[in-house]
């Protein structure tokens, strides 16, 4: 039932035109083979997703049809100056920034400031040396291949930034993955893949962007690993800012240890379709994972969330707040699925979606779900969806805001409390500015109530 | 109701019995489907050409369908061919005294709060002949007559209401909706018509148990029931009495239509044989139950306890048409021992200011399976429609599972939805305090239940409210401790 031979071609099409490119270009690198023997298994065994699989059941796939992507193979971006990315920068850029141009480091653009001791950085194309055992080892540890996406990555993972932190080593600061993609004249697919490892008690901050630089057409197929050991805690903030002919599929999996803390703070704001699938297991006792994120969808943006937490043992503690927002002909499209394995009691999960629709043509599909295996258990989740009290714009215009500036403060306001989790001032600051900037330029509709 | 008006119910369904069960006997046919076996049936229910057409056409869909595998219910491959689509109930042997039913189901009974006359009528024991049950049958029939209401099988509405039957059957769930939907359509052998005119209030509850071919539980039941403008109707189906059956598949087709400013209030009880303490043998259950509020201000209430059968697995659902209708669905599922429910509800907000209210209440004990399913859709259209939705689960043993998977799609900006879901198990502090002021721990558990499904019960024709409760407590008996 799953789709014809012609509409699987793509995605085999784009893992043969992958392979080919690579062999070329790319010297085989022993300790990867096996990640990517695993991945194109996986993309010869795996459909093409469509409707009838129940995780993408609302998720549209038919830009796979409109463009033939091409592999980026190399990144002959190394011309590209500090400069030409500054509108990209923080306001307050962290010391340690990794800038993958189209999927490759670009080491021109990258800070390393000195860190700690015990703090590891590398790259999978061995763009900053020889990667080190102890990544080499992690890599592709706790990887799923939940969908052909995933395994399409496995076997084709262009570059990425490899993390890892010793025992009881505490970062100062925070580290920056940017992405900047550049339209190419056939658009390209790329993907990165990243790994994050941090040992017993270790704590750090991850910053991790993607971002578009132009408004040309690509595809960026990303997989983060994370593995944090016991006591360990990670702030991870990520924002995807793409272009806004773009396309982003991101598939995040986090495996937790006891008494670790991960906290996520997700700002899907641009791209012409954007997926972002969130996979959190808890491995041990007494963890905790609070995860947070915004879906801004306007003028035809498709933004689509996707979580999966795995409360295998007992003892744990997830949040998880989300937020939509909705104008133009925007849809979003958001899917919280807590699993609670048997005997995994004491478990404590709290699930929240809220949208807001501003515009007649947008649509919003939802769908929390727990599936509860124990019966010493806390879960609830909540969802809303409506539009801006009208109470609210009439207080604001009755004190002479405009409309427009009205309806931005509120939706600003409703975006806030997504954003206050984010641990950098300066990201907090430019997903704001973000927000705002993309909330005006939306085309006010006719006949607005 | 009364005690004596529960003795002339039970009273009413038992004299039907005895009058319908020798009249079948005759028709047993062998198992196995095909396009004989339906014209067979529709032969010996002297239905119009039409309806053979019907089934035919049903039956030809079906045959290019694939039983649906979506659900968390987990059951063993149903062999189609094996089932007997035109049998009649095994009848069952007339007993002398109550001294001969089994003890454990007068236990229950007793339990129930059911009367001792009612008692005999379940058990199938032969009743005093003073009770009269016919002629009650026909006092209720003529009130019913007078008012206009039509309150017949489906077989008689074939025969003798045709124009009613061929606008309405089906057109509320058709022959294509789905795998039993489609099977249903072809063999349906059993089932109720009720018809109400315009403006009209029906003067009672209509019950099976009133009903005029009281065969109580068909394996494929349809009832359709049509709400003519600005008419009222409260129709209650089955019975908190543990119902055995020796048909495994049960997969009815329930449809309403409601007219302009018609109201509907469906209300169910359903506590069929959930199978042996293995999960063995016990009914499956599934059911295609489906409103249409097809005129403005009309409304469908679903209210359904479902503490039965091994497997339940229907989603009473509402299609609001009309501006300003008004969708409702009140649930309790109980599941224990090996029973898995798959149930929920779909409203579908078409017309403008329509609303919607969800409430749904799972129990799960020992090694139950749960799972709440449900769709909010607010279509373009739907211009201030308003949905809330809560559904909690209450969780009783570690071996028990609840599931939520709830589907929101909303296309109008001015739609309000809202829905909220939680699972626990009673909690330790409510059941310590209950303890402290002297309830035994299973009294205790009863009480916090019924606090838990009170919002429920209280959408329940105050007589199965009752029973109800008590059912409730029965079902969960041995289930703590």
């Amino acid at each position: 039932m799953s789709s014809d031979t012609q509409t699987q071609h793509d995605v085999q099409e784009i893992l043969r035109l992958g392979q080919q490119r690579m062999a070329r270009v790319m010297p085989d690198t022993d300790w990867q083979s096996a990640t990517r023997k695993r991945g194109t298994a996986g993309v010869a065994t795996m459909a093409r997703p469509d409707r009838k699989q129940e995780a993408w059941r609302y998720t549209p796939l038919g830009f796979l049809d409109q463009a033939e992507f091409q592999p980026i193979v190399e990144g002959p971006f190394d011309a590209l100056q500090l400069s030409d990315i500054d509108d990209l920068m923080l306001t307050d850029p962290p010391r340690i920034r990794l800038v993958f141009v189209n999927g490759y480091l670009a080491s021109g653009l990258c800070a390393m400031a000195k860190s700690a001791d015990g703090v590891t950085l590398s790259s999978l194309a061995g763009g900053l040396g020889e990667v080190p055992a102890m990544l080499r080892q992690q890599l592709d540890a706790i990887a799923e291949h939940n969908h052909v996406f995933a395994a399409l990555n496995s076997a084709l993972m262009s570059d990425g930034a490899l993390i890892h932190l010793a025992a009881g080593v505490h970062l100062d600061g925070p580290i920056e993955i940017l992405h900047v993609s550049v339209g190419l004249e056939q658009p390209g697919i790329c993907h990165p893949r990243h790994l994050i490892v941090l040992e017993d008690g270790a704590r750090a901050e991850v910053i991790e962007r993607y971002c578009g630089l132009g408004d040309g057409a690509y595809f960026t197929n990303a997989l983060i690993e994370v593995s944090l050991g016991s006591d360990s805690e990670l702030l991870h903030q990520r924002m995807q800012e793409e272009s806004p002919h773009a396309q982003h599929l991101s598939d995040l999996q986090v495996h937790l240890g006891a008494r670790s803390l991960y906290r996520l703070t997700l700002a899907a704001l641009g791209g012409a379709w954007s997926r972002n699938d969130v996979r959190v297991t808890f491995g041990g006792e007494g963890a905790t994972a609070e995860l947070d994120g915004l879906m801004l969808a306007r003028d035809r943006q498709f933004n689509d969330v996707h979580l999966d937490v795995r409360h295998e043992v007992p003892h744990c503690t997830s949040r998880e707040t989300f937020k939509g927002i909705l104008d133009g002909s925007g849809r979003v499209v958001f899917d919280g699925h807590i699993v609670v394995a048997r005997d995994a009691q004491k478990t404590d999960a709290v699930l929240s979606n809220r949208n807001l629709m501003l515009a007649r043509s947008a649509e919003v599909d939802t769908k929390p779900q727990l599936e509860i295996y124990a019966d010493d258990v806390k879960c609830s989740h909540g969802t809303t969806v409506g539009e801006l009290d009208p109470d609210m714009l009439f207080y604001l215009r009755s004190r002479g805001i405009p409309a427009d500036q009205a309806k931005q403060m509120l939706c600003q306001g409703f975006a806030q409390e997504v954003f206050d989790t984010m641990a950098s001032q300066a990201l907090r600051a430019r997903a704001g500015q973000l927000l705002a900037s993309r909330l005006l330029t939306s085309t006010p509709e006719q006949g607005e109530r | 109701m009364s005690s004596t008006s529960k003795q002339v119910d039970a009273l009413v369904e038992r004299g039907y019995e005895h009058g319908f069960v020798t009249d079948i006997e005759t028709d047993v046919i062998p198992p196995g489907l095909d396009e004989d076996v339906i014209r067979f049936i529709s032969q010996r229910k002297q239905e119009p050409e039409w309806v053979l057409e019907y089934r035919l056409k049903a039956f030809r869909h079906w045959l290019g369908m694939t039983p649906p595998v979506w659900s968390s219910v987990h059951y063993p491959q149903i062999d189609f061919q094996a089932i007997s689509y035109f049998a009649a109930p095994t009848k069952k042997p007339v007993l002398e005294s109550l001294d001969q039913v089994d003890p454990e189901l007068l236990r229950t009974y007793e339990k129930l709060g059911i009367p001792l006359e009612e008692q005999k009528a379940l058990s199938g024991v032969a009743v005093d002949a003073v009770f009269d049950s016919v002629s009650v049958a026909t006092t209720f029939r003529k009130n019913l007559a007078d008012a206009g209401v039509i309150f017949c099988s489906i077989s008689e509405a074939a025969r003798e209401h045709p124009e009613l039957l061929r606008e309405y059957l089906g057109s509320v769930v058709p022959h294509t909706d789905n795998f039993y939907a489609a099977l249903n359509a072809a063999v349906f052998t059993d089932g109720t018509f009720v018809y109400i005119p315009r403006g009209v209030r029906c003067p009672m509850e209509l019950s099976t148990y009133f009903r005029i071919n009281a065969q109580n539980t068909g394996q494929f039941e349809r009832t359709l029931i049509v709400a003519e403008e600005g008419s009222h109707v409260s129709y209650l189906e089955g019975c908190t009495a543990p119902q055995r059956d020796e048909n495994q598949l049960h997969a009815a087709v329930v449809e309403l239509v409601a007219m302009q400013d018609a109201q509907i209030k469906y209300s169910t009880v359903q506590n069929w044989y959930p199978g042996d303490a293995q999960g063995k043998g016990g009914i499956y259950n599934f059911v295609t139950k489906r409103g249409d509020c097809r005129g403005a201000r009309s409304k469908i209430s679903w209210t359904q306890v479902e503490t039965g059968s091994a497997i339940t697995w229907k989603y009473p659902s509402c299609l609001l048409r009309g501006d300003d209708s008004v969708g409702e669905f009140y649930s309790v599922a109980v599941t224990k021992g090996h029973q898995q429910a798959d149930t929920g509800t779909k409203m579908i907000h078409l017309g403008r200011n329509t609303r919607s209210t969800i409430v749904s209440k799972g129990i799960s004990a020992g090694d139950g399976q749960q799972a709440y399913r449900g769709l909010v859709r607010m279509a373009q259209r739907a211009e201030n429609a308003r949905n809330h939705t809560q559904c909690d689960s209450l969780l009783i043993g570690d071996r028990c599972a609840a599931h939520t998977f709830p589907y929101i799609e909303v296309k109008n900006p001015t739609a309000k939805v809202e829905h909220e879901a939680t699972t626990s198990k009673i909690g330790d502090d409510q059941l310590f305090y209950c303890r402290s002021r002297g309830l035994s721990e299973e009294d205790a558990v009863s009480l916090i239940v019924n606090g838990f499904c009170k919002e429920i019960f209280n959408e329940l024709p105050m007589e199965f409210a009752v029973e109800a409760q008590k059912l409730l407590a029965i079902s969960l008996e041995g289930a703590v401790g």
